[in-house]
């Protein structure tokens, strides 16, 4: 290799050339659409209608928009109740697939079907699932508890949904887990079994010390995703919400009022800018938290 | 048999079993769901799905209703353009990602942080709200109602080169620097020190940009207008739309729609996880 | 199944009485611009019909290139979901196809923006074919003009489970008629069965206002109406049954097709539907089918109510003359006649509905359901009205459930509705 290229010493290849793709795709597709999201959050536009500039009218109306708030509860709710399970939850799966035992490979591929197959029939799935009259609710009956209104009570509706979302992150981020932990020296875990080191204090002084980056990077990455969701409770409280509304969160009122050709595109556009804000934040926290620990 | 761990020493018996047990109790919650789902669409239509207690085990398995899926929607023709848009998918990710990570972890440059930023961001803003403004766009560029318009706004995403520009960060410099050293310019050591190293993450990005493309829904609906276009979960769309209530004929278009993709994952499983734990080298 | 539920569910129209005479008085002045060469390349783009109807709509075409050569018509169908999304970018982005399969409140907005072709002006020659309570359903408060022809109606009968009805002691042969016998047998199902079936699975949405005779708009239809004190009345009744779980409790998330299936797996006594869903009953719930009983809409108007179907010619095209003229051949008589043979649907056409196809018996269940529905549509109403949007229907649907949880007085829940809504109807602009 190194006689090849002794020869072509140094190719002019630009950094920005490797980078120029992906600022290209995300910028035309992504950025710039987004730009004009910020520019209409300022106007009252509609689908089929020009908007004019009307300042700060759509953020002063969200101050007054219960369905706002209700929004902004249930999506604050999703991080809370979603993130500590998905940053736990699959590192414990992690290290149950990690030991090579005959047959693990195919429990791993499994445990990832979830991840694979797609959100609408996952959806399609759990509400059939969770039906009145469903397999879980049947289960239920013939053990005594009884049926559950997994899908018309307000709260289980929500829980429901986190339930699912946790179901089908697993698998993911259970895959970002095994990676890290590949990178645990094994020395490590053995010299904490010589201390007389119990598993459970070998998870809290050993583990959970050598992937805590890869923790922050999958609490960034879920209270992200956690923040933003829309498809679950989409799919199992309907489009409008759960029972009157009160299962809407922030992204479900974005598609809500911004599409359809009565769609308010301006005050939409003034949600997403919330939407963003609030991500921009969220994911600050998390990394500052980070370096706090750090040091 | 003795089973034995990495190390070589022997695994007990009682904690074996625990294993197993944990193993298979999360199996149960993980797959059952889509086992109900197959055997749901494998039931005749004689046969009453709503029993209760419910019925495991189809009792008289037929295929009926997977034939009524391909007479009612053109499967073949749709999961073909499905596929089209996943792969493609797969190699523009792989590629643009790949690069632009390197890019971002790598190399030095004005404006790095900069474009690291505007990867950041962009994999903030909530899609649901531009989804308009894309298709404008593509209609500008005249390329609406194509497949290339379908995988164009994903074709690299923002959080796959995120993903990349960790793996590379995570290699040692001393390797590379050993061939700058030799004298091996920036493509050369982007191709056969770094690619090589990051073929687990890259295994990753292929599976989500596959998934992804497979998934989506909407974009491909609003870009799309002509039916000989359309792919599969347009299709499974139809299906839903006009037989909400046949919860068999709607299972068996869940079913085409997902066991392609478990087909797939099963073939590459091995090389994604081994793929996995190589891409983590130890940094 | 051309109108599936969820498409049901999403049609929308003007209050129109429609009278069976034959011929409206439709002014004859068609214009110049239709009758133009009628050749070259169209678009047309129909809702979630080509599962079914694949032979219908290519035979259609066929026909209509072969008796208009140098015309080429090509047909996309569109699934049922996210159809407004795919019109809404279509129409924001100037890729409108040249004809286009509409409901009234699809129109309504398309209209109001310039983009939907008015036939009064440009086709009203046409206009004496249609009945003419069907030609004004796509017509718009506060603008002049018929933005798109009519095309299929439909309507349908209430099915309710006998052997539920037996079980509470209730006569299986006399389904209730009136508001009030439907609300105490709704009691009687929930109280015998300790709340374990309910009869009805859906809240009331602003078609079934204006069924129970409240009135939706004010005269000018400029702002809505529905919390007067009949809507108030009714509200109150709907939280009288969810509290006796003789409406399900999950109705407040219910959508058409968790009711459709709830009547499926009999946890729901009664269900509105069509002739179309008697086979669907036969094929999945062969039990549901022995003991599916069947009666009529109950209404306190006399008036049932009905969908309806539009065709729409973008005001766009190039192809003016061959749009309206295919617009105007998909929606004739003879080709929604020929239609209405395939599928459980009406056709909107001055007359089609004496056919004896719409008026004879033969003694089967479909038979007897058809001719009843096409009897019904001879005085039925589009209760929805034209301007009602997707976020109003939120808005309604969500104040409603607000007021069966208790969190508001009925009146309280329909006072608010209403505000709400006319904020959104004002901001349509």
């Amino acid at each position: 290799m190194a006689t090849a290229s002794r020869v072509r010493r140094q190719l002019p290849v630009s950094p920005w050339l490797f980078a120029a793709p992906g600022l290209l795709v995300i910028g035309a597709f992504v950025l710039y659409p987004f730009v004009s999201t910020l520019i209409n959050a300022f106007t009252d536009r509609r689908t089929l209608i020009e908007g004019e500039f009307v300042g700060l009218a759509n953020f002063r109306e969200l101050l007054h928009d219960d369905m706002f708030w209700i929004g902004l509860r249930n999506s604050t709710l999703y991080v809370l109740g979603v993130v500590p399970a998905l940053v736990v939850l699959p590192l414990l799966l992690a290290l149950l697939v990690q030991k090579n035992i005959p047959g693990i490979a195919f429990f791993r591929s499994a445990f990832y079907t979830p991840v694979v197959a797609s959100i609408v029939v996952v959806g399609l799935i759990w509400v059939w699932l969770l039906d009145e009259r469903g397999l879980v609710n049947a289960v239920l009956e013939t053990i005594g508890v009884g049926r559950v209104g997994f899908l018309s009570d307000q709260w289980l509706l929500l829980l429901s949904a986190m339930a699912v979302t946790v179901w089908k992150g697993l698998g993911y981020y259970m895959i970002i887990y095994l990676a890290a932990l590949a990178n645990v020296p094994r020395e490590l875990h053995e010299a904490a079994a010589v201390d007389g080191a119990g598993a459970v204090r070998r998870f809290l002084t050993v583990t959970v010390p050598a992937v805590r980056s890869t923790m922050v990077l999958v609490g960034a990455l879920s209270s992200v995703a956690a923040f933003k969701v829309f498809s679950e409770v989409y799919l199992m409280a309907g489009p409008s919400g759960g029972p009157a509304g009160e299962d809407t969160t922030l992204v479900m009122l974005v598609q809500r009022t911004g599409t359809g050709l009565t769609g308010r595109v301006g005050y939409a556009s003034a949600i997403s800018v919330v939407v963003f804000v609030i991500t921009v934040a969220l994911m600050l926290l998390v990394l500052r938290a980070d370096r706090r620990s750090e040091t | 048999m003795k089973v034995t761990d990495d190390s070589g020493r022997r695994i007990k018996v009682w904690e074996l079993v625990l294993r197993y047990t944990l193993l298979l109790a999360v199996l149960a919650l993980t797959v059952g769901p889509f086992l109900w789902q197959l055997s749901t669409s494998l039931k005749g239509p004689t046969e009453n799905i709503y029993t209760s207690p419910p019925q495991f085990l189809p009792g008289e398995p037929t295929l009926h209703n997977y034939e009524r899926v391909a007479d009612t929607i053109p499967v073949w023709d749709y999961a073909l353009n499905s596929v089209k848009v996943a792969t493609a998918n797969v190699v523009t990710n792989c590629v643009g990602a790949a690069l632009a990570g390197y890019a971002l972890a790598r190399l030095r440059y004005r404006g790095r942080r900069a474009a690291t930023l505007a990867f950041i961001l962009a994999m903030l803003v909530p899609v649901e709200g531009i989804i308009i403004a894309q298709f404008t766009t593509m209609r500008d560029l005249g390329l609406n109602n194509t497949l290339i318009a379908v995988v164009l706004p994903g074709c690299i995403g923002a959080m796959n080169v995120l993903l990349m520009r960790n793996a590379f960060l995570n290699l040692p410099y001393e390797i590379e620097e050993a061939a700058f050293v030799d004298g091996a310019n920036v493509w050369q050591r982007f191709t056969r020190i770094a690619l090589p190293s990051v073929k687990g993450t890259l295994a990753v990005v292929a599976i989500f940009a596959f998934m992804g493309a497979w998934d989506d829904f909407l974009w491909p609906l609003i870009v799309l207008s002509d039916p000989s276009k359309f792919t599969l979960t347009i299709g499974l769309n139809y299906l839903h739309g006009t037989f909400a209530n046949d919860e068999r004929l709607v299972a068996a278009g869940t079913v085409i729609a997902v066991a392609p993709l478990i087909a797939l994952f099963a073939c590459l499983q091995r090389y994604f996880f081994r793929g996995v734990g190589e891409g983590a080298v130890k940094g | 199944m051309p109108v599936s539920r969820r498409k049901l569910a999403a049609a929308l129209a003007v209050c129109v009485v429609l009278p069976l005479s034959a011929c409206g008085s439709g002014d004859d002045g068609g214009s110049s611009d239709a009758s133009g060469k009628i050749e070259g390349d169209i678009t047309f783009q129909t809702w979630n019909l080509r599962a079914n109807f694949k032979d219908y709509f290519e035979g259609l075409i066929a026909d209509f290139e072969k008796k208009h050569p140098g015309t080429h018509v090509k047909w996309v169908d569109q699934p049922a979901e996210g159809y407004a999304d795919k019109i809404s970018a279509d129409a924001a982005g100037g890729t409108l196809p040249d004809v286009v399969n509409v409901s009234p409140d699809l129109v309504a907005p398309l209209a109001k923006a310039g983009l939907a072709l008015d036939l009064d002006k440009d086709a009203g020659q046409y206009r004496k074919e249609y009945l003419d309570g069907a030609w004004a359903s796509h017509q718009i408060p506060g603008m002049s003009g018929t933005y798109a022809f009519p095309w299929y109606l439909n309507t349908g009968p209430l099915f309710y489970n006998k052997s539920l009805f037996e079980k509470a002691g209730l006569p299986a042969d006399q389904p209730p008629t009136t508001y009030d016998e439907l609300f105490e047998d709704a009691l009687t199902i929930a109280e015998k069965t300790d709340g374990k079936v309910a009869t009805l699975a859906n809240v009331p949405t602003v078609e079934d206002f204006g069924r129970y005779g409240v009135p939706l708009m004010n005269q000018e239809g400029t702002g809505f109406a529905f919390n007067d004190p009949k809507g108030v009345e009714l509200l109150t009744k709907y939280k009288e049954l969810y509290d006796a779980k003789a409406l399900d409790p999950q109705a407040l998330t219910a959508t058409p097709e968790s009711s459709g299936k709830k009547f499926l797996t009999e946890a729901v006594a009664m269900n509105p539907g069509s002739a179309l869903d008697l086979g669907n009953f036969k094929k999945q719930a062969p039990n549901l089918y022995k003991n599916i009983g069947i009666t009529d809409q109950i209404t306190s108007t006399g008036h049932v109510n009905m969908y309806v179907m539009g065709v729409m010619v973008n005001s766009q095209t190039k192809r003016k003359p061959a749009a309206i003229a295919f617009a105007h051949y998909v929606t004739d008589a003879q080709r929604q006649m020929s239609f209405a043979k395939k599928v459980a649907i009406f056709p909107s056409t001055a007359g089609s509905l004496d056919d004896p196809y719409f008026t004879e018996e033969d003694g089967t269940d479909e038979t007897r359901v058809r001719v009843a529905a096409a009897k019904s549509l001879k005085n039925a109403v589009n209760y929805t009205p034209v301007l009602f949007s997707e976020q109003m229907k939120t808005e309604l649907r969500n104040e409603v459930a607000k007021a069966l949880q208790g969190k508001e007085s009925p009146k309280e829940a329909l006072d608010n509705a209403v505000k709400a809504c006319d904020r959104l109807l004002q901001q349509q602009g």
